[in-house]
């Protein structure tokens, strides 16, 4: 018997376990994958998918409250996130837009509006070109002095490489100082001096990120930046694998490869889950459960012919994807809510985490009350 | 052409989101594997109702499962790679080295039968050197002792009568290298009135699996699944000690065999720790342990988290009294049963354990508890800590009590 069940493993699962865990609760996460954040940039947006400019969230003072918490939290998983909420920073994705958001990982800078800056791609990712980035920066940033260098990373593989490949290769010192001598040597050819960052690919190691930043920003004279692009983003697998870490560290107990199939009601209470794990069907129960399935992208949430099924609890929900009758100990947090959360139906980001904040509010809150009656 | 027909048909459901690379083990350490997306559902839909593609890399996947874990779109990605790799091994032949090694019973008999000129002779470096040019088993990896005394020697208690009936599943690893584990496990289990049979029993495949001996896994399962029921049916309960093997039988049997006998024995096993938790949470274990003061660490073997239980290990271990004990959220241990006794896979198997290290480092552990021999035997060659089965430490609990 856990204190609280929660079901899914993306970025609301893993801070509801993390926070619910930290005030003393016994904590089992259900998850039949690893949850939306290795598809994610590991950027923190304060509206996702609206643009900061109608961010709303800044003027919460909840959201505010939620965005210190886990600056802390990160800080102790050894991930640190800078940036605040009223004042959001643009971001060169892998694409070369500028992105404007909320929290960003420390090996992340913001891009500045002008100077020289230098787009660094490896001949061998495929899905990062430097051309393409400087040339689609150079419409955002006029008045940046953008040039594009290419080396390579010198490695055979045996399947396309990836960006987290990249970061991988780039773990060991060889390979960073034949990467830093070509930069050195294209730098030189190309007349480019100072520049006042330099932008990779989300490869910048995946453990040692913290001193091979610094020693590119040493080697190369410049500060450098991960511009995140498509998955698996360096930046995000840290995250995740933080978070994670984290978890199991602080005695959070994990389900993985379990499906949930159902509940047991009583009096509108949830006793019971019937999970099964690739082929045997048993039961996990909690006093408390935080759903935090993803909704229709994450999978809790299915569209079908005859409207949205819950496919979590096997509960009725509403044609915007809510429990019609939520039991008492349920508490769905994220894309969970239904798509009526935001205005796009679009979560992540602050919303998961302030989200994932308020649940654990409400449930210590409802503890206290239980102690007191 | 190969005659073994690949039951799974959950490729269809792969996004190629890449989570199942992303915590891949050996796609991690080396890009010489094709990894788990491009093996397991990108080679199987290719290949479906078409001409059949082997792939040699796929001899680098270890059946560790991690990409089952990783998977949200509920692929079983593992089934897929097993697949591949018995038709990998079915057309192009198995290494003699690989027979051996796949045959752990075998070797464990005849091992343990010679068990000191066996040991001595697996630590003579010419020998090594010999079996590393002959048989390409690396002269650096460390072995596990055998032992003369091995668990079928003193242990022949085929039947039990106590209110609940534990059927037990030694393993090879417990059987012949390390018996003190299965006699804990006998005595935690007296401890708490449970009478403790020894079934007939055979390996239970997961080496001639992950070696793509295939059929020859899938027999010792089937006669395993027969030999089982015939105490599940009574009211036995099959407990196991080994992660691997309980893996086996909760998971491969049913997802190789696609049998209902396989689906029944799955019901009734469960992994030693998940059934001591069961028993404590319907309020029949015998918690009267003696105190403990120790800080130990946990590593949990990729084969246990496979198992969507939790960690049971922790949540027993917990009770006992001024005993300390933290998960040391660290990935795989490289050894990956007889994948790190291979030559060509020795350095990808020691560049997996590092990590594994570092995360041991960081707890600060007396020592270190963990339920698998081959995540043992990595632990034992990479770290000097001393490694422990959660068996041993319970058994010497309720001992401590008891003589106070």
């Amino acid at each position: 018997m856990y204190d609280v069940v929660v079901v899914g493993q993306g970025l609301t699962g893993l801070l509801s376990a993390i926070w619910a865990k930290e005030r003393g609760n016994h904590v089992a996460l259900v998850s039949q994958g690893t949850g939306k954040i290795l598809q994610s940039t590991g950027l923190i947006d304060g509206s996702p998918g609206m643009g900061e400019k109608e961010n709303t969230m800044a003027a919460e003072r909840a959201a505010v409250a939620a965005s210190e918490k886990f600056k802390t939290l990160m800080n102790n998983l050894g991930y640190p996130y800078h940036g605040q909420l009223n004042k959001p920073a643009p971001i060169v994705t892998g694409s070369g837009y500028v992105k404007w958001t909320s929290l960003y990982p420390e090996t992340i800078t913001p891009v500045p509006e002008e100077g020289n800056v230098v787009i660094a791609g490896f001949q061998e990712i495929v899905d990062f070109k430097a051309v393409y980035v400087k040339e689609n920066l150079q419409k955002e940033r006029p008045k940046l002095n953008i040039e594009a260098v290419t080396v390579r990373l010198k490695k055979h593989s045996s399947r396309t490489m990836t960006q987290l490949d990249a970061a991988r290769v780039l773990e060991q010192k060889e390979a960073r100082l034949n990467v830093i001598g070509q930069m050195r040597n294209e730098m030189t050819k190309q007349n480019i001096s100072h520049p006042r960052l330099i932008v990779f690919p989300a490869a910048l190691g995946v453990n040692r990120w913290k001193s091979i930043v610094r020693e590119f920003e040493e080697s190369l004279d410049a500060a450098v930046t991960e511009a995140p692009g498509m998955p698996p983003n360096a930046s995000a697998v840290r995250f995740y694998e933080a978070l994670k870490k984290g978890a199991i560290r602080l005695g959070v107990r994990f389900y993985m490869d379990t499906q949930v199939l159902g509940c047991h009601v009583e009096e509108n209470l949830v006793k019971s889950l019937k999970i099964k794990t690739t082929n045997r069907t048993t039961e996990i129960s909690g006093l408390n459960y935080i759903i935090a399935s993803g909704g229709i992208l994450g999978g809790g949430v299915e569209v079908t012919s005859a409207g949205l099924k819950d496919r979590v609890l096997g509960l009725e929900v509403d044609e915007f994807g809510q429990y019609t009758n939520c039991p008492h100990n349920v508490f769905p947090v994220g894309a969970s809510q239904g798509t009526k959360v935001t205005r796009y139906g679009i979560t992540g980001g602050m919303f998961s985490i302030l989200s994932s904040y308020e649940a654990n509010s409400r449930l210590n809150r409802l503890a206290k009350e239980d102690k007191h009656a | 052409m190969h005659d073994l027909a690949c039951p799974e048909i959950s490729f269809d459901s792969c996004l190629k989101c890449n989570a199942c690379v992303v915590s891949c083990p050996v796609s991690n350490v080396t890009l010489d594997f094709g990894g788990p997306k491009h093996l397991g559902p990108e080679l199987k839909r290719l290949i479906e109702n078409q001409e059949f593609i082997d792939d040699s890399r796929i001899e680098f996947c270890t059946l560790c499962g991690n990409c089952d874990m990783a998977c949200p779109e509920n692929v079983n990605v593992s089934t897929l790679t097993a697949f591949a790799k018995a038709s990998h091994s079915e057309l192009g032949g198995s290494k003699f080295r690989d027979l051996i090694l796949s045959n752990a019973e075998l070797v464990g008999k005849v091992a343990s039968t010679f068990a000191p000129l066996a040991n001595m002779a697996m630590k003579m470096k010419p020998v090594r050197k010999v079996m590393e040019g002959v048989m390409g088993i690396p002269a650096e990896r460390i072995f596990p002792e055998y032992r003369f005394n091995n668990f079928n020697r003193v242990y022949n208690k085929t039947t039990a009568n106590t209110h609940r009936k534990v059927a037990y599943f030694v393993g090879c690893y417990a059987t012949y290298n390390a018996p003190e584990v299965a006699k804990s496990f006998v005595n935690v289990m007296e401890y708490n009135g449970i009478e403790v049979a020894k079934p007939k029993q055979k390996c239970c495949g997961v080496p001639m699996f992950s070696n793509g001996r295939m059929k020859k896994g899938l027999k010792n399962a089937n006669d395993n699944v027969n030999n089982l029921l015939q105490y599940t049916r009574q009211g036995y309960d099959v407990v196991l000690t080994c992660t691997s093997c309980t893996m086996a039988l909760k998971k491969e049997y049913v997802s190789f065999l696609q049998s209902e006998e396989a689906n029944e024995l799955a019901e009734h096993v469960y992994d030693a720790d998940e059934y001591l938790r069961m028993l404590y949470e319907e309020g029949e274990l015998n918690t009267h342990f003696g105190q403990m003061n120790v800080k130990a660490g946990y590593y949990a073997p990729c084969h246990m988290k496979s198992q969507g239980i939790g960690t049971p290990a922790l949540d027993v271990l917990g009770l006992i009294p001024g005993y300390e004990i933290s998960d040391a959220a660290a990935g795989c241990c490289g050894q990956c049963g007889t994948f790190g006794f291979k030559k060509e896979k020795y350095e990808v198997s020691i560049a997996i354990g590092k990590q594994m290290v570092e995360a041991v480092e960081e707890t600060g552990a007396d020592y270190i508890v963990t339920e698998c021999g081959m995540c043992k035997n990595s632990m034992h060659q990479l770290t000097d800590k001393e490694v422990k089965h959660p068996m041993q430490i319970l058994s010497e609990a309720y001992e401590k009590a008891q003589n106070r």
